[in-house]
């Protein structure tokens, strides 16, 4: 397409038009999701019953908060699999000190800072030491792990003090979980759309070269992306560890994996330069409500990462086409 | 494309829901089954010659002192420490001088350097619980041809590295106590599904398939809803358990739990959707998992195997096999407070029914 035929394009948009511009794979996604909703309603009605909606809703909120840091970072072009472990971690540090009688507060900001000050340093051999982001984090995935299960022994916390289970809460007989997932995804999406800080964070990614041109610090912006991933894994933590009376010093079995796979199925290119997290998040809760819709019509729970599985090469196909479109 | 993957899954939804209507896909494997008697007979033993090793001259130990030293994975964790306790009780009773000595981390070349240390200084006996089955091997061969008695117990090593092997639970043992708990929970004609981690996870696997095997016999009336994967990831056990307690309403009685995973996140889902009373709660899973729910009256029990036991078991057979009141070809052992046990698989003694830890006993466990 030539760059006229492209302004073109644009002066034709309504104003609503403009409002979703650059939406494509999110508005695809939610389009499923309610494919999904109205198809297993008519097999179930209970599958749309105010529980199961929670429960859906809720099931993936630390995914998806996660995934709007993670999100963040591939945009820059470069990529965390060290997520998951540093979760767990952050999990058995915010339940030591929940059980230890410090006041709760300290126990949910200790793992947002750890979180920054972890990423703080894979930031830096990321962008000035410039050792690939997947190879620092492989390593950090390792020491994260390692480190966890020689600390705790496999030992769980238990006893935690009620007032520390925060995604326990149901404000107006919602889970606390779903206010941070929308909040956090509505407040990231308006300023990663909107602020100049957001923006430039496409430019490291899509064209690094006019982006330093430009005058945008490359190597400070990956850090600060990275040290806001943290904040947001430890948000995520939050939510993890708090989700039920005893916190394991086990992880999800391929959780990074899980937060990549919603950013990239969100529409975030792995390749860098473009995707949202309204995208993520509406991934995250995608695959919640596939999960449940498998269990309500009966199927095996196998089909759930087949089906995955081919929503990734679908999306990733799709993104290398959009790109080839666009060349 | 999108579109095209979600409509081809809605449409295979549709039909595979029509065909799976008839039948409850359990999730055990295809293995046959061995379901124990539903009065609680014990299981009769497949007679098989006896697989485990001989000490070479060994002295007559009948009636003497035994120096002893066991050796678990590793020390420092609740679990170890519940199967010490019990070799202290049952060395009190046995005339053993009995201690402890493990890695601090499970790790199989320190605990077969341990082991050699202790052949070089001379031991009566050894009780191993092994990091590795195979690895540990050639050092128990040792400490056999030193003359010295080696019992296994909680975690085998290949059989002729030793003589005897404490066998905590045998599948069929679990499935009938995890579905004679749910009986007794729910009723005889009650309705329950199952959180497992996979469904080719082979212990679990074989778990579903001796319970189901023992619910046909025992409960016909017990209706087998459905069995869900999550994983070992709790927070998805917690959000299966919730999709379940949705789809089921009134009509669910019971959640069976496969892993102590599985289990704790289960109770939860049924404490925080206010279930607690309505919906039972029975599964696999250790007593420091299992607690809250329990103290709290939500849960009843949970079902694993009682490590002061199964160190008191390990000590008898150690003395036994010592004093040679328990030789090859034996069909049992007597084991003090707990009876006597039965030798299975040629060469192993089966520790008896799983435990069930209930309100009035978890506060004497911690691992």
């Amino acid at each position: 397409m030539t760059a006229e035929a492209q302004t073109l394009g644009r002066r034709e948009q309504s104003w609503f038009g403009r409002l979703f511009a650059g939406y494509g794979q999110e508005i695809i996604i939610l389009g499923a999701i309610l494919l999904l909703f109205v198809v297993v309603w008519s097999i179930n009605p209970r599958f749309i019953s105010p529980n199961n909606l929670n429960t859906i809703f809720s099931g993936n909120a630390y995914i998806a908060v996660a995934a709007i840091g993670m999100s963040m970072v591939i945009i820059t072009g470069n990529i965390d699999v060290s997520v998951g472990a540093l979760i767990g971690v952050l999990a058995t540090i915010a339940g030591t000190i929940a059980v230890s009688g410090y006041p709760v507060w300290v126990a949910w900001t200790a793992p947002i800072l750890i979180g920054i000050a972890v990423n703080f340093l894979v930031g830096v051999l990321v962008a000035y030491a410039r050792i690939p982001s997947i190879v620092v984090t492989l390593g950090m995935l390792s020491i994260l792990r390692g480190g966890l299960i020689s600390v705790t022994g496999g030992a769980w916390i238990s006893n935690l003090p009620p007032e520390f289970l925060l995604a326990q809460q149901r404000p107006l007989g919602i889970p606390a979980p779903i206010y941070f997932m929308v909040g956090l995804t509505i407040l990231a999406a308006f300023w990663m759309r909107y602020s100049a800080f957001g923006r430039s964070i496409y430019a490291v990614g899509g064209n690094p070269e006019a982006a330093r041109a430009a005058g945008i610090p490359i190597e400070r912006r990956i850090v600060q992306v990275f040290m806001i991933h943290g904040a947001f894994a430890g948000l995520a933590t939050i939510l993890f560890a708090t989700q039920l009376q005893v916190i394991q010093s086990t992880v999800p079995p391929n959780l990074e994996l899980t937060v990549i796979t919603a950013s990239v199925i969100g529409g975030v290119s792995i390749l860098g330069g473009s995707g949202t997290v309204i995208g993520s998040t509406l991934a995250a809760i995608l695959f919640a409500a596939i999960g449940s819709a498998l269990i309500f019509v009966g199927i095996s729970a196998y089909w759930l990462r087949a089906v995955i599985g081919l929503l990734i090469l679908a999306t990733v196909l799709a993104d290398m086409a959009r790109r080839r479109q666009a060349k | 494309m999108m579109k095209l993957a979600i409509a081809t899954l809605t449409s295979l939804a549709l039909t595979t829901s029509l065909v799976q209507a008839q039948q409850v896909y359990t999730g055990g494997d295809d293995l046959p089954t061995n379901p124990l008697a539903c009065d609680g007979t014990p299981g009769t033993a497949t007679p098989m010659d006896y697989d485990g090793g001989t000490p070479t001259n060994a002295p007559d130990r009948a009636g003497q002192t035994l120096t002893v030293v066991d050796v678990p994975k590793l020390v420092g964790i609740g679990y170890f420490a519940a199967t010490t306790q019990g070799i202290m009780e049952a060395a009190a009773e046995l005339n053993m001088n009995a201690t402890t000595d493990g890695p601090t981390r499970a790790n199989i070349d320190d605990q077969i350097t341990l082991i050699d240390n202790y052949i070089t200084s001379g031991v009566d006996g050894i009780l191993f619980a092994a990091n590795d089955p195979v690895a540990i091997a050639p050092v128990l061969r040792r400490a056999l041809e030193a003359g010295i008695n080696v019992v296994g117990y909680d975690a085998n090593s290949e059989p002729d590295a030793r003589q005897w092997f404490v066998n905590q639970a045998e599948f069929n043992g679990i499935g009938k106590a995890m579905i004679d708990q749910l009986a007794a929970e729910i009723g005889e004609d009650g309705a329950f599904a199952i959180v497992t981690s996979t469904f080719t996870t082979p212990n679990q696997a074989r778990w579903i398939s001796e319970m189901a095997a023992y619910q046909a016999e025992c409960y016909p009336n017990m209706r087998w809803l459905e069995t869900v994967e999550a994983q070992e990831d709790n927070i998805l056990s917690f959000n299966q358990a919730n999709t379940l307690i949705n789809k089921y309403g009134d009509e669910l009685d019971g959640i069976a739990g496969m892993t102590s995973v599985a289990t704790p996140a289960a109770a939860d889902a049924v404490t925080q959707a206010g279930q607690c009373g309505n919906i039972a709660v029975v599964g696999l899973a250790t007593p420091n998992a299992m607690r809250p729910y329990i103290e709290a009256d939500c849960v009843k029990s949970a079902v694993l195997w009682n490590p002061i036991d199964l160190g008191y078991a390990a000590a008898y057979v150690l003395r036994a096999a010592a004093d040679g009141t328990l030789n090859p070809g034996d069909t049992s052992v007597e084991a003090g407070r707990l009876g006597e046990l039965q030798v299975i698989n040629g060469s192993e003694v089966l520790l008896g029914a799983p435990f069930v830890f209930t309100a009035d006993n978890i506060a004497d466990f911690d691992f």
